[in-house]
């Protein structure tokens, strides 16, 4: 084993944490979903890194669902944010605050 | 078990990156130090066929291009299915065949949908 | 320290700085670019860990078609630039540190714990001889036969969806000059 699955696994929850900072941080709807697709590749890599270091072909298969559904996701996710846009004129989270209690 | 994780197939392609990097930043390199620099307003404008341009460079395109674009994406998630599948249906046989007619049977349901909806008209 | 572990910090610094430089764009289109970086690395990554099928996916999927999605929508939203650099949350400070203390001690527990290896059926040298993609399309038209099936119908919906959320736009609303 030449690179050790912990270096991985320190890339990864680093990539996820940027990931959450930025949906925390960020008010930009557009910038919140690249944060999530950020977050899903962070667990990707994950996946595909234990896949490698027990020799098993599951987690990479579990990456090919993930990438479909992160397809569907951003698909509904910018549809929503079309939708949103049309009736509101705005991508700030903050301004769309409809259902505050 | 002497166990290295680079494949040695991809050196060409490294090989090949290398390359176009180098092509590129010293054709601009070059360039910067040989060519005059004179710029004037004539020149900076933005070319458009030799007209003036009128408005701006940003503006809004048509909703239409967003639903083929996600069209697009939801059908090459479909294509990237078949890859393996087309690599294994030998061995798979009888039993693949109808896994993934099943499979693009569903996803027909909503290329129906999306032609009677009229997403795919360009009116 | 050998050529593979060189080659795994180069792609790691390179999808760390590229995805903050992602979060941290005021201009959308900045961070879509920085992102497609971030996501070619990732597919490097994947062929240094034996996932060659994944990489092209990584590359096809990702970079080809969700950022084209990502640039689309970015050009149809007609907001003024300032707008659409909508600025960060009020108590960002605040969000940052909490988000970065809490990666900082997960990724520190992570780098020195150790996990046994317990060998499965699909070993490098197996995957290499096969191929990868040969090796995941056998485990997933077999093991994950209805998961497959379902991601079908996950399809369907996404795009059921997208295309109802989106086909009353009138021209009036958001259409190329009242076309």
């Amino acid at each position: 084993m030449t690179i050790p699955l912990s270096w991985v696994l320190a890339l990864s929850a680093v990539v996820f944490g940027i990931g959450v900072i930025g949906l925390l941080t960020r008010r930009n709807i557009l910038i919140l979903l690249m944060s999530l697709e950020l977050i899903l590749n962070a667990a990707n890599i994950n996946l595909v890194a234990f896949s490698n270091h027990l020799h098993s072909m599951r987690g990479n298969v579990i990456v090919v669902f993930t990438i479909a559904v992160a397809a569907a996701e951003a698909a509904v996710g910018l549809a929503i944010l079309l939708a949103l846009f049309r009736n509101r004129r705005t991508v700030n989270l903050d301004e769309v605050r409809e259902m505050k209690g | 078990m002497p166990e290295t994780h680079l494949p040695t197939q991809y050196l060409p392609v490294l090989l090949l990156l290398a390359l176009a990097a180098g092509f590129v930043v010293i054709n601009l390199v070059m360039g910067s130090l040989v060519r005059p620099k004179r710029p004037s307003a004539e020149k900076l404008t933005p070319y458009e066929s030799g007209i003036p341009p009128i408005g701006q460079a940003q503006r809004r395109f048509n909703v239409r291009f967003y639903l083929v674009s996600m069209l697009f994406v939801l059908f090459d998630i479909e294509t990237v299915f078949l890859y393996p599948w087309a690599v294994l249906l030998k061995k798979l046989g009888m039993f693949g065949f109808v896994e993934m007619a099943v499979f693009i049977m569903i996803l027909l349901v909503g290329y129906g949908y999306a032609w009677k909806s009229g997403a795919l008209n360009w009116d | 320290m050998n050529l593979d572990q060189a080659f795994f910090l180069y792609f790691a610094a390179m999808i760390v700085v590229f995805s903050i430089v992602t979060i941290t764009r005021k201009n959308p289109v900045y961070a879509v670019m920085a992102l497609l970086v971030v996501f070619f690395h990732v597919a490097g990554l994947y062929v240094l860990l034996n996932a060659e099928f994944i990489a092209a996916l990584q590359v096809v999927v990702y970079a080809g078609a969700i950022l084209v999605l990502y640039l689309f929508v970015l050009m149809l939203l007609s907001v003024p630039r300032e707008a659409l650099g909508a600025a960060a949350h009020r108590r960002w400070p605040v969000y940052a540190l909490v988000g970065g203390a809490t990666t900082f001690e997960i990724a520190l527990l992570l780098a020195r714990s150790k996990f046994a290896p317990r060998p499965g059926p699909y070993p490098p040298d197996v995957v290499r001889e096969m191929g990868s993609t040969q090796a995941i399309g056998t485990v997933l038209f077999t093991e994950f036969l209805y998961p497959f099936e379902v991601i079908s119908l996950v399809l369907l919906v996404a795009m059921i969806g997208a295309i109802v959320l989106t086909k009353k736009w009138t021209p009036a609303q958001g259409g190329e000059e009242g076309r």
